[in-house]
């Protein structure tokens, strides 16, 4: 079952987006965790959250971004300009950083050059960054204007109870995911390559298929024996990952990535949304109340927390602390983290890295294996 | 960090400077040049400023206050806020606050200081924080990290939403420091009712921040004090812009960084409104005159920075400007908002206004002051959305008639960096030849001024500008 979560996880179409694709319904890209995935979803839409896996080249995404930005956003760019992505229905743009939402117009004016590569569903949602009552009330606001967008151009009606639906849906995974990290912690039958595919699969799949297979699969580790054999426990935390490769290259150095606070990863599922009250409140609150991505400015100590809790729960020897070169967000409170952990005694090493192919692989396996022998 | 940079405070050792520059307008012209010997790394850039007669030696003056009330501030029993450029700074006067402003402290290093902000620039890597953040914040950060200034009591800063670099650069301080941190965030779009209540409440939550902090409520005669202040300083604001239309401009190329630097610093006081008065008064004469603000009185070129300008050490990009006989318009920190602007004629939903009426209605225009500041208005959205970048750029330029386009940023700015190249291609379009400048306003290790000089040149002479 693991090979169909991997599968998923190594390319952008997979069967059930073909087959999803083959019923004649749409699908719709965004590239970050602050969108309500559940209101494309009670749509009728599935949503997939943009990866660039298989990217070779940036000639495309260089031709319209600037020299000093962030790799996963221009990698986004590269495949949506050589048509990778011309397979989706609709795109949503969220503020998830400076160059994130810059994806925006560097896609739309690429589009202009590039016949067929925007679809005619070009969305940009605005999310606040902090969590008041106003900025709630812009939050809601803009799930309404979305909302409507979404019926207008697909001719789809959004009921409330569609997407209560969906919030247990979507809760359901949560669930499951945080069993998962709970089976991660105690008995360790899994690698953290693998953990990361099956939570990668989740962003590119239909959500009752996926719940289905997840809770089979959770079923079945729950009965496997620990594969950690001496290897040191590690916890990865920082900016998006969700290259394969990186993990395994950690874990080849002798170690077993037992958990993250990561956005594919703990920080998207450790909570749940109300499934009572006004759906879009509910959605609204959960999505804004989220503080742990840097993006959230002046939330540090909640971050910390977070990440000491992590530590303590999945009995982590270790913390990678990295981030893709330019996202300064990240990159700049992993020092503070380091500071932090460090006084707490948890062991840390901080590594930046290039989104993309794993063309370092030497630099880091060079790092974790120094960082590994810290640990022994 | 070297020991030896860490001998004098940061503001102390900057004030110092400034200090006796301010000096040299009260004596005769051998004094001054005997006072030059004091200040050999600032006697080029004192020069420039001197040069300029009255409003330079306001300016000089101006800086002089800011900093020596930066310094003393505790010892008078007030508050410091660290805060950014683009905060407009009549609120924390209305408290009584003084704003350590990164960015101007970052201008004020890079020209003055020997070695420019290097050391600081780095001493933030030191800690953790990343070497690719914005050096507009890290040139002067590194400092305040180090304790060698002024010790900031809370900090408020309004970019979130606008440029998450320079927004992280506060959050760090914050987190590293342990202060207190407030943020006014901004919505996608300038204009509208939604923007427009989500701009007011958030800023009407800052002063129950500033109240927490400062212990003391806001005093209304104080605050109508500034915002009659402020109501001034944005009439004359507006007669400079016009000014700025005349072929050739009146108005001396580096009026341009007296007008925002002083407002970054020293905006809503009477030292700022004195600054735009000599400032006026002197781009007038040079109209009566019918001659260029440039050095020569002569303009063979208009130029128009469509971000912001270079600010490594003796100030040469005005240099450069006189030189070649450039006027030079303004850039992007130029641009206010304030209603009555040139630009703002017409585009009146973009525009703010101030009123004196009510304490409401006094915040409320902070509030809409603040939420027009230069690059908080034009890059919170897509770069070519209404009101937006591109907007501004070709709304000003079509007003101010540049020959060329040049942007200047730093290397930490994702915002720009991420779509200049699409609006250099829409404003060649437009037929305005542009020149991206791959350098930094704050660090001339990524590109020196030399090299930067050489790529200018070299665009002027092949786009056949100012000759």
């Amino acid at each position: 079952m693991i090979e169909t979560f991997r599968q998923i996880a190594s390319e952008i179409q997979n069967p059930y987006i073909e087959a999803w694709k083959a019923a004649g319904k749409p699908v719709i890209g965004f590239p970050c965790t602050f969108l309500p995935e559940e209101v494309i979803a009670a749509a009728g839409i599935l949503p997939m959250r943009f990866r660039a896996v298989g990217i070779s080249s940036l000639s495309i995404g260089d031709t319209y971004y600037g020299p000093v930005v962030c790799s996963f956003p221009k990698c986004i760019l590269q495949l949506a300009g050589e048509g990778v992505y011309n397979f989706l229905d609709g795109v949503i743009i969220t503020p998830g950083c400076d160059s994130m939402r810059r994806l925006d117009e560097c896609w739309r004016k690429a589009g202009e050059d590039i016949a067929g590569i925007t679809p005619g569903f070009f969305h940009y949602f605005g999310v606040p960054h902090k969590s008041t009552d106003y900025s709630l009330r812009w939050f809601v606001e803009e799930l309404g204007i979305l909302i409507e967008s979404l019926e207008k151009h697909f001719g789809r009606a959004i009921t409330d109870e569609a997407m209560r639906q969906n919030i247990r849906k979507y809760n359901t995974s949560r669930r499951l995911l945080q069993r998962l990290d709970q089976v991660r912690a105690a008995g360790t039958p899994i690698s953290g390559e693998d953990a990361l595919a099956i939570v990668l699969a989740g962003s590119a799949m239909p959500r009752d298929e996926y719940n289905r297979l997840l809770e089979a699969l959770v079923a079945e580790l729950e009965q496997l024996p620990s594969i950690q054999d001496g290897r040191k426990r590690l916890l990865l935390v920082g900016s998006l990952n969700d290259d394969l490769d990186f993990v395994r290259v950690i874990e080849e150095c002798g170690a077993v990535v037992v958990g993250d606070a990561m956005c594919f990863g703990a920080r998207s599922y450790h909570t749940l949304v109300a499934e009572d009250g006004d759906p879009v409140e509910a959605l609204a609150r959960h999505y804004l109340s989220r503080n742990l991505c840097p993006r959230m400015f002046g939330y540090y100590k909640d971050r910390l927390e977070f990440i000491l809790k992590r530590v303590k729960d999945t009995r982590a020897d270790g913390v990678v602390l990295q981030n893709i070169r330019f996202c300064d967000m990240h990159g700049s409170e992993n020092g503070i983290f380091a500071r932090d952990l460090a006084k707490a005694g948890i062991p840390n090493v901080r590594m930046e890295r290039e989104y993309g192919p794993l063309v370092e692989s030497g630099r880091i396996k060079m790092r974790v294996d120094a960082f590994i022998e810290r640990l022994a | 960090m070297k020991k030896e940079s860490m001998e004098y405070q940061y503001d102390w050792n900057i004030w110092t400077i400034i200090h006796n520059a301010s000096l040299a307008a009260d004596g005769t012209r051998k004094e001054y040049e005997a006072l030059l010997e004091y200040v050999p790394h600032f006697r080029d850039v004192l020069d420039i400023i001197i040069r300029e007669g009255e409003p330079g030696i306001r300016l000089l003056k101006l800086l002089e206050e800011y900093l020596h009330s930066l310094t003393t501030a505790h010892a008078e029993g007030k508050k410091v806020a660290m805060t950014t450029f683009c905060m407009a700074t009549p609120v924390l006067y209305a408290f009584d606050v003084v704003p350590l402003s990164l960015e101007p402290l970052s201008v004020l290093g890079t020209l003055v200081l020997k070695r420019g902000t290097a050391e600081f620039l780095d001493y933030c890597c030191e800690l953790g924080f990343t070497e690719t953040s914005c050096s507009a914040q890290r040139g002067a950060l590194g400092a305040y990290l180090a304790g060698m200034g002024a010790s900031p009591d809370f900090i408020v800063c309004d970019t979130p939403g606008v440029c998450d670099t320079n927004a992280n650069s506060f959050a760090f301080a914050s987190a590293w420091l342990d202060l207190p941190f407030y943020q006014l965030n901004h919505p996608q779009a300038v204009a509208g009712e939604r923007s427009q209540r989500y701009h007011r409440q958030d800023f009407h939550n800052m002063i129950a921040f500033l109240e927490e902090h400062t212990g003391r409520k806001i005093d209304l005669e104080r605050l109508r004090s500034v915002i009659r202040e402020v109501k001034r300083q944005d009439e004359i604001s507006c007669e400079l812009s016009d000014l700025i239309q005349l072929r050739p401009s009146p108005v001396p190329s580096i009026y341009d960084l007296f007008l925002y630097g002083g407002k970054f610093m020293m905006g809503g006081t009477p030292q700022y409104t004195a600054l735009l008065e000599a400032m006026l008064e002197k781009a007038k004469d040079n109209a009566r005159k019918n001659i260029s603000g440039t050095r020569s009185g002569k303009e063979k070129a208009r130029a128009l920075c469509c971000y912001v300008d270079h600010y490594t050490t003796d100030a040469r990009l005005w240099e450069f400007f006189d030189e070649f006989e450039i006027s030079h318009l303004g850039s992007l920190l130029f641009t206010f908002w304030q209603n009555g602007m040139p630009y703002a004629r017409g585009r009146e939903q973009e525009g703010y206004g101030v009123s004196d009426m009510d304490l409401d209605a006094m915040i409320d225009s902070l509030a809409d002051q603040n939420s027009r500041m230069p690059m908080i208005k034009q890059i919170r959205g897509p770069y070519d959305a209404p009101h937006m970048w591109l907007d501004d750029t070709i709304g000003i330029s079509q007003i101010v008639k540049p020959d060329f386009i040049i942007y200047i940023g730093t290397m930490g700015c994702r915002n720009t960096w991420s779509n200049i190249k699409l609006l250099q291609r829409d404003t060649e379009r437009h037929g305005i030849p542009t020149l991206v400048l791959y350098c930094d306003a704050f660090d001339d290790r990524v590109a020196s001024w030399e090299a930067v000089r050489e790529r200018f040149s070299e665009f002027i002479h092949v786009r056949r500008i100012a000759s």
